[in-house]
């Protein structure tokens, strides 16, 4: 039976360590793993700047703790993300950008800034900063990233489960955090109640489906 | 919020030969409204173009602009030499007129973006 089914990723030669087989399983699926993993990158690139924007946008939430603790509950999950899919990139045999400037260029979600003018000092004008606009700019990460993930377990569904299983447990928070926004910007915004469906995390970025502890403890 | 309007224009999708799409050397003429992206008519007349953050950033779903107009009023990074170009971003490009555009044009863009020095050009190529 040994002849029924040719591995092309037997085309690695036994003791070679120049060439993975982790990634030629990829390949020999049709996906390539180079372009994957520049596209994680850039996903994780907007994991990363959404991570350092929104802990400004938590502050300028001042006096509203309840969208605080979730703004706080996003944001450490956006890091989460990012510690989750930092070792795959290296296992496809990419790396981190040396310049964390061209980690943000590359991004593939637009920078989440305070939408305030800025003053001549580079400081914010906050004189006019509505808790509404900060949850609109919440909400629209949130979408981004949900479709970045979405195109990412499109282009691994049934070719790399590993990538996909990442994904998809990042998509799931990314789904519970555009249904906080909803429901907050509809009351702030609308006075309408647009419930979440959900309850605050148990703890600060809980992050229950992506969390790298439980899933990889030697990241 | 965007202006509504009622009007509808054909927007002529044409998918290069060349392309890795499937739909390569396909041509799609679409009725696209004056309030929707073009990106978004297409996906939902079934054509699958490609597309990743869909707020006009990323640069995913570039296409060349061969004939007509199309505005960008949400695009988050969309640039004058783009537009001189003839560079458009269907996911936030809605149509002004009858407009023709040849999709798949990601590659192309990056090296146009890092040739004026504006991102997100020379993060990609140079890694
Ligand atoms: S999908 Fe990102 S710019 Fe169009
Ligand atoms: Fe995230
Ligand atoms: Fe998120």
């Amino acid at each position: 039976m040994s002849d029924e089914k040719e591995h092309g990723s037997g085309s690695v030669a036994p003791g070679d360590t120049s060439k993975r087989v982790g990634a030629e399983v990829i390949r020999e699926r049709g996906v390539d793993p180079e372009e994957l993993r520049e596209k994680l990158i850039d996903a994780i690139g907007a994991e990363f700047t959404t991570y350092y924007y929104y802990t400004n946008l938590r502050m300028h939430l001042a006096g509203e703790e309840d969208y605080k603790e979730i703004t706080e509950d996003a944001r450490l999950e956006d890091r989460a993300h990012f510690e989750l899919v930092v070792p795959r990139i290296y296992e496809l045999e990419g790396s981190l950008p040396n310049d964390i400037r061209d980690f943000a260029d590359r991004a593939s979600c637009p920078d989440a800034e305070v939408p305030t003018p800025m003053d001549d000092s580079g400081g914010f004008d906050t004189s006019d900063l509505a808790v509404e606009d900060i949850l609109e700019v919440l909400l629209e990460a949130e979408r981004c990233a949900i479709r970045t993930w979405s195109e990412i377990c499109d282009m691994t569904r049934g070719a790399d489960p590993r990538t996909y299983d990442m994904a998809q447990r990042i998509l799931n928070e990314e789904m519970d955090h555009e249904a906080w926004f909803i429901e907050l910007l509809s009351k702030e915004r609308d006075d309408e109640i647009n419930p979440a469906g959900h309850f605050a995390r148990g703890e600060p970025g809980d992050a229950p489906y992506s969390t790298n502890n439980r899933f990889n403890d030697s990241a | 919020m965007t202006q509504s309007s009622n009007e509808t224009w054909t927007v002529t999708i044409v998918v290069p030969e060349d392309s890795s799409l499937d739909e390569a050397g396909e041509t799609y003429d679409l009725e696209v409204g004056a309030d929707e992206t073009i990106l978004a008519a297409a996906r939902s007349a079934g054509v699958w173009l490609p597309a990743d953050c869909q707020q006009g950033w990323c640069t995913t779903c570039a296409a060349r602009l061969v004939d007509g107009d199309v505005a960008h009023p949400n695009a988050r990074r969309y640039y004058d030499e783009d537009d001189e170009a003839g560079y458009v971003l269907p996911c936030t490009a809605k149509p002004r007129t009858d407009t023709t555009v040849v999709v798949d044009q990601y590659d192309d863009f990056l090296e146009f973006r890092a040739a004026n020095d504006r991102p997100p050009g020379n993060s990609k190529l140079d890694s």
